[in-house]
């Protein structure tokens, strides 16, 4: 963990504002939900540019793919599950199907809007939005990962889902790095297990494996901030080198990226894969912390999953 | 009015009603109904409104139609086939493998699809986008949208209803097909949603009531567009099913039509014979 934590909707609102400067084809949505996503700023600035619908995410979604049609990249960020459950027929036929070049954010992630409960939680997105052909899905895992990702989501040609949280996240390394949709990052080297997590649970996981060195185990940590499609270059070699798997994502255990890794080592590479997430329940609430550590997605619970899985 | 444009139109229209049979010949299935019903004002606005280049399709400054109730799909084709899009040929595929024309439009497929329709209440919010988009542009192109009578239990419709509204989107025009019967029964036993002009009036909308198979009443309508300077024209165009096949209209099992191949000649021999007679009262006015 470096420097001083930031806001991840702030930091995505101002990247995509900055990029947005430039680029005239950029217009934000909002479904009474752009101020909130960072765009207060970009509203006032581009008010021909920034379309406020009111609480309307369906319609929001086709609209977004009309403008689409017309050579506009609009931009639309709300509440995660609003912008993939509600809508997910239009996300699927409207953006999916017309391959159009539109971006949906779905912010307050996972159960980051945790006391606000199950309705606000969006713990089945990944394993929604990889079902549509096409789309990319993306969880960044750091404000620089945000920046990167939001640059390389408005630069790539076709719809985008992207997740960020709520909470203030700290950075995972010193600089930007290289963000390249599809590929993941080695953050760190090791030989008993392969951790592989993505999003918000990537600085856990990189905390639980300096703990699990203190126990004697040497854990490999791969961030994959893209889950969709998946680095499946990174997962074999994962495999093969360290030939036992745990994934961690604040996302049901299954359906999202453990699913994925799951079936790219099902098929090319069989090794144990342990999916670590929550539970299918409708997650509990209260404060985001006490709901990471209930669900064993802080550093020592994942330490201890790691630990368990390995038998020890 | 000029009456030989009326003519011309009407005579185009039973062309493309003979079009819709050549591929119910092909596949000896499809939803007939929503087509017939609809093909006076798709007709009309092909080769009387619109500004589009069939020979090149993505023109950037081409008016947009949008079919939102996609499954009316064979009204779509068999105008764009008869504007020259594609050759007609392809009508004989219905229903086959890989066709460029499937059950519902497929804008990777065939020409002039703006989007891929079929799931119902999508349509309105796609061309409320496009609207806004090609405003946004300062581009003079419109926007038209033909939606189903049923389709308006949708909710999402009324989002973009909303929306269009709003945004003062007087280059868009939505017609809904008013033919009063869906899959069930009767449109208003189902889900009543009359009067329906009221409806959009009151979400904004400049609205007018037509009879959606007169040509003359059609052609009155698109010059009168924008209804309202500043407002979307919602137009209830008030339709029969099947309007053109004598023992189908009205019937709402013509929705989807399995005929046999008694019924299907008897279909095409009535539209033949209308074509033959418009073409005549053509030729003779013209003399």
């Amino acid at each position: 963990m470096i420097g001083e934590k930031k806001d991840p909707r702030k930091t995505f609102g101002k990247a995509v504002s900055d990029i947005a400067e430039q680029d005239e084809r950029i217009v934000v949505l909002s479904a009474d939900s752009g101020f909130s996503s960072g765009f207060k700023e970009f509203a006032a600035a581009h008010p021909d540019r920034y379309f406020e619908f009111g609480i309307m995410e369906q319609g929001v979604t086709g609209i977004a793919s009309g403008l689409a049609t017309t050579g506009k990249i609009p931009v639309f960020c709300a509440i995660a599950p609003f912008v993939t459950c509600r809508n997910y027929e239009m996300f699927r036929n409207d953006l999916g199907y017309m391959r159009q070049n539109a971006k949906l954010v779905g912010r307050n992630c996972g159960f980051t809007y945790s006391d606000l409960g199950a309705t606000h939680h969006s713990l089945e997105d990944f394993a929604i939005m990889r079902m549509i052909p096409g789309v990319v899905v993306l969880a960044p895992q750091s404000p620089d990962e945000i920046r990167a990702a939001s640059k390389a989501m408005l630069e790539h040609e076709g719809p985008v889902y992207m997740r960020i949280g709520n909470p203030k996240i700290p950075e995972l390394y010193d600089g930007e790095r290289e963000f390249e949709i599809g590929k993941g990052q080695l953050l760190r080297d090791g030989n008993d297990l392969a951790i592989i997590s993505t999003g918000s649970t990537t600085v856990y996981a990189l905390e639980a494996a300096e703990k699990l060195a203190e126990k004697g185990v040497s854990a490999m940590i791969i961030g994959m901030p893209t889950v969709c499609p998946i680095d499946e270059e990174m997962v074999l070699m994962a495999a093969k080198k360290v030939g036992r798997i745990m994934t961690v994502e604040e996302h049901y255990s299954h359906g999202g990226l453990g699913t994925l890794v799951a079936e790219v080592c099902a098929e090319k590479a069989p090794v144990p894969v342990k999916m670590h997430g929550i539970p299918k329940e409708y997650a509990t609430s209260g404060p985001y912390e006490e709901l990471l550590r209930y669900y064993k997605l802080d550093a020592d619970g994942i330490t201890r999953t790691a630990l368990e899985f390995l038998g020890k | 009015m000029n009456e030989r444009t009326v003519k011309e139109l009407r005579l185009i229209a039973e062309k493309c009603r003979r079009n819709v049979l050549r591929m119910v010949e092909a596949s000896h299935h499809g939803h007939l109904g929503g087509a017939f019903s609809a093909m006076d004002i798709v007709t009309a606005l092909y080769f009387y409104k619109m500004n589009v280049r069939p020979e090149d399709p993505k023109w950037e400054d081409r008016d947009r139609f949008l079919l939102s109730a996609g499954h009316k799909s064979m009204v779509q084709y068999a105008v764009l086939a008869e504007k020259g899009y594609f050759d007609k040929s392809v009508l004989d595929t219905y229903g086959g493998f890989k066709t460029q024309i499937p059950g519902h439009p497929d804008m990777f497929k065939l020409p002039g699809i703006e989007a891929n329709t079929g799931a119902l209440g999508h349509g309105l919010s796609i061309a409320m986008g496009m609207a806004l988009g090609l405003r946004s542009q300062k581009k003079d192109a419109k926007v038209y949208a033909v939606m189903g009578d049923g389709e308006l239990a949708e909710g999402s419709n009324w989002e973009a209803a909303a929306a269009a509204a709003h945004y003062r989107l007087d280059n868009l025009t939505a017609f809904v097909d008013f033919n009063g019967l869906q899959i069930s029964g009767k449109v208003q036993d189902v889900m009543n949603f009359t009067p329906i002009a009221q409806h959009f009036a009151a979400f904004g909308w400049a609205v007018r009531d037509i009879d959606g198979n007169n040509m003359e009443e059609i052609v009155e309508t698109l010059d009168s567009l924008p209804l309202e300077k500043g407002k979307p024209s919602l137009i209830v165009a008030h339709t029969i099913k099947a309007k053109g096949l004598s023992f189908g209209e009205n019937i709402a099992s013509f929705h989807y039509w399995e005929p046999n191949d008694e019924d299907l000649r008897k279909g095409i021999d009535e539209v033949e014979a209308r074509i033959s007679a418009l073409e005549k009262e053509l030729e003779e006015a013209g003399k």
